[in-house]
Order: C-alpha cells, then sequence, then structure tokens
C-alpha cells in the first residue's frame, strides 16, 4: 500500500478552512435509509490513479482495470449506483476529493491519522500483510533474530521501514533506507543487500516473479500477525469528504454485503492469487 | 510492448494541444503585458508588473494546483451560495491551458518588452507624424520590426512551456508523460525495465517535437531578419 505523505491533502484542507467555507446544508442524500427501491445516489464519481498494478492499473486498451476497480464496481452495485472513474495523479488525490471532482478514492488509499485530518474512511477492503525477503536456500523463518548480521533494504518512511528499525536493526540486522523500492531490487542483484523488507505484493510483482527474484521468497511466508497494529496500520479503505456520512455508513455496509457473499473473495483470487490480503 | 508505445502516442494530440493553447493565451497575455508595462499611464505600468513579478515568483506546479483545485472550490463555495447542489466542473484541459498561458505570459511579457524596446523611437515617432493611430503604428511598424528582437527569447519560452505540459499529468490529463507513468505501471512484470523504457520513449516524442519547432522557428527568425547584416564576433 502506498504511503506517500500527502502534504498537499493538507494544503487543500487548509485552503478549504481558510476560505471560512460555511457548513454546508446536510445534503439531501441523507435520506431515507429504508427506500432502497430509489437509487439515492444515481452516480458514483470514483478516483483512481492508475499506476499501481494489480489493484489499480490501465490495461493496453486504455480501460481501467484491477482489484480496487472491482471492489469499486461491486461497491456501487450494492449501493444502487453506477461508478464513473476518474484518472487523478496521486499527488492531488486528497486536494480534488475536497473540491469535489470525484465523490471517493478507491485507489489503495491506507488509512492513517494524517489523512483523517482532512478526509474520511470507511472500513479496510484489503490489508496486504508484508515481509523480509531474503534467498530462500536460506530456509529461515519470519521472527526477527532470523536476520541477525544481514543487510536489508527499505523503503524511506515507508511502513516497512518502521518495522525493520524498531524490531529487526535491534536483532542485530543492518537496515538500510532507499528513496524507491525498485533502487533496493537493484542493489539485491548487485550483492550490496541480503534482502529487503516489503509488501508482498509489490515484492512479487516487483522483484519475486522477474528472473533476478528467482532465488527469492518471503521468509516464513509473512511477518508475523501480532506486529501489524503496531506498524502497519489498518489497511486501505475508501476515502470520501466528512460531510458525506450516509455515503461512508452505505458503503461501510456495501464491504461488509460483498465479504459475506463471497464476491469479495471471488475478486482477491481473481487478482492477488494465493496471498491472504485480508488481514488479521 | 506495441500498444502501450501507440498509447503513448495518443498523448501526443493532448501534449501539442495544450501547449499550443497555452502558447495563444501566453503570446495575447505577453503583449498585454509589455503595452502595460511601457503605457505611459503610471497604473497600467503598476498592473504589469504586479502580473510579472508575482506570476515568475511563484512555481509552476503551485499555480496549477491552486487555480484547478483551488479554483473549483471557490466556483462550487459560489454554487452553493446561490444553492446549486455542486458547482460546473473546471476542465482539466481548459486549466491546464489557461494556467500554463497564464504563467508563460509573464515571461512573455519580458520578451516583448525588450523587443519593442528594441526597435529604434523614431520609428514610432515617424508613423505617429504621419498621423498614424497609435495601434496602426504598432502594428505596421513596431510589429514586424520587433519581431526579429522577440525571437530568440520566444524560443527559448516555447521550448520551456512545451516541457512544462508535463505539468498537467498531475491534474489527470492523459499526456504523453502521464501515459508513459500509466503504460510503466501497468507492464511491469511483463517487461523488463517498462518503466525506463515507456519515459525515455516520452523524452524521445517531446525532443521530436521541440527540434521540429526549433527547425520552424529558426526558419522564421531567417524570414524576419531579412535585410539585416548579420555581425559577427
Amino acid at each position: 500500500m502506498r504511503l506517500s505523505l500527502l502534504t498537499l491533502g493538507l494544503i487543500g484542507a487548509a485552503t478549504l478552512a481558510a476560505c471560512g467555507k460555511s457548513e454546508p446544508p446536510a445534503p439531501t442524500a441523507a435520506a431515507p435509509a429504508a427506500a432502497p427501491a430509489a437509487p439515492t445516489w444515481p452516480e458514483l464519481r470514483v478516483a483512481i490513479d492508475p499506476t499501481y498494478k494489480p489493484f489499480t492499473y490501465k490495461t493496453e486498451s486504455g480501460e481501467p482495470a484491477g482489484f480496487d476497480v472491482d471492489i469499486a464496481k461491486a461497491l456501487c452495485e450494492q449501493i444502487n449506483s453506477k461508478c464513473a472513474f476518474v484518472e487523478q495523479a496521486w499527488d492531488g488525490m486528497i486536494p480534488g476529493l475536497l473540491a469535489k471532482k470525484y465523490d471517493v478514492i478507491i485507489s489503495s488509499m491506507s488509512i492513517t491519522d494524517e489523512r483523517k485530518q482532512s478526509v474520511d474512511f470507511t472500513g479496510k477492503y484489503y490489508n496486504t500483510p508484508s515481509c523480509v525477503v531474503v534467498k530462500t536456500a536460506l530456509n529461515l523463518g519470519a521472527e526477527a533474530a532470523n536476520f541477525k548480521g544481514k543487510k536489508l533494504g527499505v523503503l524511506k518512511a515507508s511502513t516497512q521501514e518502521k518495522y525493520a528499525m524498531g524490531e529487526l536493526q535491534p536483532a542485530g540486522a543492518t537496515v538500510v533506507p532507499y528513496d524507491a523500492q525498485d533502487q533496493v531490487y537493484l542493489d539485491i542483484k548487485s550483492g550490496r543487500l541480503d534482502g529487503t523488507v516489503a509488501d508482498v505484493v509489490e515484492v512479487r510483482g516487483g522483484f519475486l516473479s522477474t528472473p533476478d527474484g528467482a532465488a527469492y521468497s518471503c521468509a516464513g511466508g509473512r511477518i508475523p500477525v501480532e506486529f501489524d497494529a503496531k506498524y502497519f496500520g489498518t489497511g486501505a479503505g475508501v476515502a470520501l469528504r466528512k460531510e458525506d456520512t450516509a455515503l461512508r455508513d452505505a458503503l461501510d455496509a456495501g464491504i461488509k454485503a460483498i465479504r459475506d457473499n463471497g464476491k469479495w473473495k471471488e475478486l482477491a483470487d481473481k487478482h492477488v492469487p494465493g496471498i491472504d490480503i485480508w488481514g488479521s | 510492448m506495441t500498444p502501450y508505445l501507440l498509447s503513448i502516442l495518443e498523448g501526443l494530440w493532448v501534449t501539442i494541444g495544450v501547449a499550443l493553447g497555452a502558447l495563444c493565451v501566453a503570446a495575447v497575455l505577453g503583449l498585454a503585458g509589455a503595452a502595460a508595462k511601457l503605457s505611459p499611464y503610471r497604473w497600467l505600468n503598476w498592473i504589469g508588473d504586479v502580473y510579472s513579478t508575482v506570476i515568475r515568483g511563484v512555481p509552476d506546479l503551485v499555480w496549477m494546483l491552486l487555480l484547478y483545485f483551488g479554483g473549483q472550490i471557490l466556483v462550487n463555495d459560489i454554487a452553493e451560495a446561490f444553492g446549486f447542489r455542486r458547482g460546473p466542473q473546471i476542465n482539466p484541459f481548459v486549466a491546464g491551458v489557461l494556467t500554463i498561458g497564464f504563467v508563460y505570459g509573464a515571461y512573455m511579457t519580458e520578451t516583448f518588452r525588450g523587443a519593442i524596446m528594441s526597435v529604434p523611437k523614431g520609428q514610432s515617432e515617424a508613423g505617429w507624424a504621419f498621423g498614424m493611430s497609435r495601434f496602426y503604428t504598432f502594428r505596421r511598424m513596431v510589429l514586424p520590426q520587433m519581431v526579429r528582437f522577440a525571437l530568440p527569447s520566444f524560443t527559448n519560452n516555447w521550448l520551456v512551456l512545451l516541457k512544462a505540459t508535463a505539468l498537467v499529468s498531475v491534474i489527470g490529463l492523459a499526456d504523453i508523460t502521464n501515459l508513459a507513468k500509466q503504460a510503466g505501471a501497468a507492464a511491469r512484470g511483463e517487461i523488463p525495465g517498462a518503466a525506463i523504457i515507456f519515459m525515455a520513449f516520452a523524452g524521445l516524442l517531446y525532443l521530436l517535437i521541440s527540434s521540429l519547432s526549433l527547425y520552424l522557428l529558426r526558419k522564421a527568425e531567417a524570414r524576419y531578419s531579412v535585410g539585416v547584416k548579420r555581425g559577427t564576433f
């Protein structure tokens, strides 16, 4: 999941506040929950940044695709609406939401306290685990003590870096921060690093499935679940404007519904086979 | 690989469209700005000064975000004050053309101001002496002579403007840069080094447009320098 700091979101929020925006009247959309027949939201404008395979990307023919996109479609169906996808670069995601360019962001946005200051989130719709990647031949488990003396590259300012500094470094590993995850892969290839700590889906797409990563794998499958709350946060949710509480409740109900009826699992298996992306 | 390259190629039209649109806006604003700065009226000088100072002092990206997002919030607030659910959406293409045109208009102001000042004052005085109006004098006497002085700096501004159009990918327009980024992300794992290949292809397209325009502008320069003997150092 992406954790790039959305300074711009805060600027946007500040702009909003500075404008002395009067509280808008409660949207009439907040209407009767007990009338499922008439669509309350005839169209839901969904923002995506299609540069995050396999979650959000564009196919060769230019169609939006991926887990996020399919989840969005399923949720729109649940709330009796139609999705209209709007492309937006990551840097302007939250400002665009606040400027009402679209109604929700369904683009693998991690739920963080920082973002919660300017926008609201539904509960998570996925939460990918992270893992420590080293040579498969070492046959190591996931426990921190196993990586004593190993040199591991991590992405700067990521949740994985927090975990590596907090748990692996005290256990005797050397942790080296990098500006981009791709640089970490290059340095593993060149032999400067023994491995990395990364999101399971990211490392599979960017390294393990490539020829360079053939001899590597996730030690012990994933980082033990008990560290999730402390380091890795709550996962990715649908972001929306704070005043849209009725929509948030409807989408939360929608997430629960597709979890219950098997649609969620079907989509997860389709896009990210073999990994549990719901988390603990 | 080919479908991805073709998809990036589609961005060529958006990039060229934004660049040419912005150039038109910039040229008009630049001429107006230069006229304001050279006008005998104090208040017009002041407007021209504020325009070129404020615009050139703030990064392009900040203007883009300010006008596109800030402008949209303003439009929404006004629409809501009048009881509409939400304001009309600012079109990203229009926003991109106007922002880049607005910013480069300030640079063009200085280009045109310098060029107008390079035309000897006696030329326009001669026009007025013949009873031509100010505008007519400008159009028939000053303009054809200033082009020669303006072109080198104009060419420079155009090249910078062309590359500044890459900023429109921030507001979601499918220009060359944006599509290259998307293709790089989509082909990851399928094509080794996809991100670098597609970015290099995008770079090549920009180089192609700039080389072509350099060629044309150099021809224009030669055309407007007819009758002037070029000195050599």
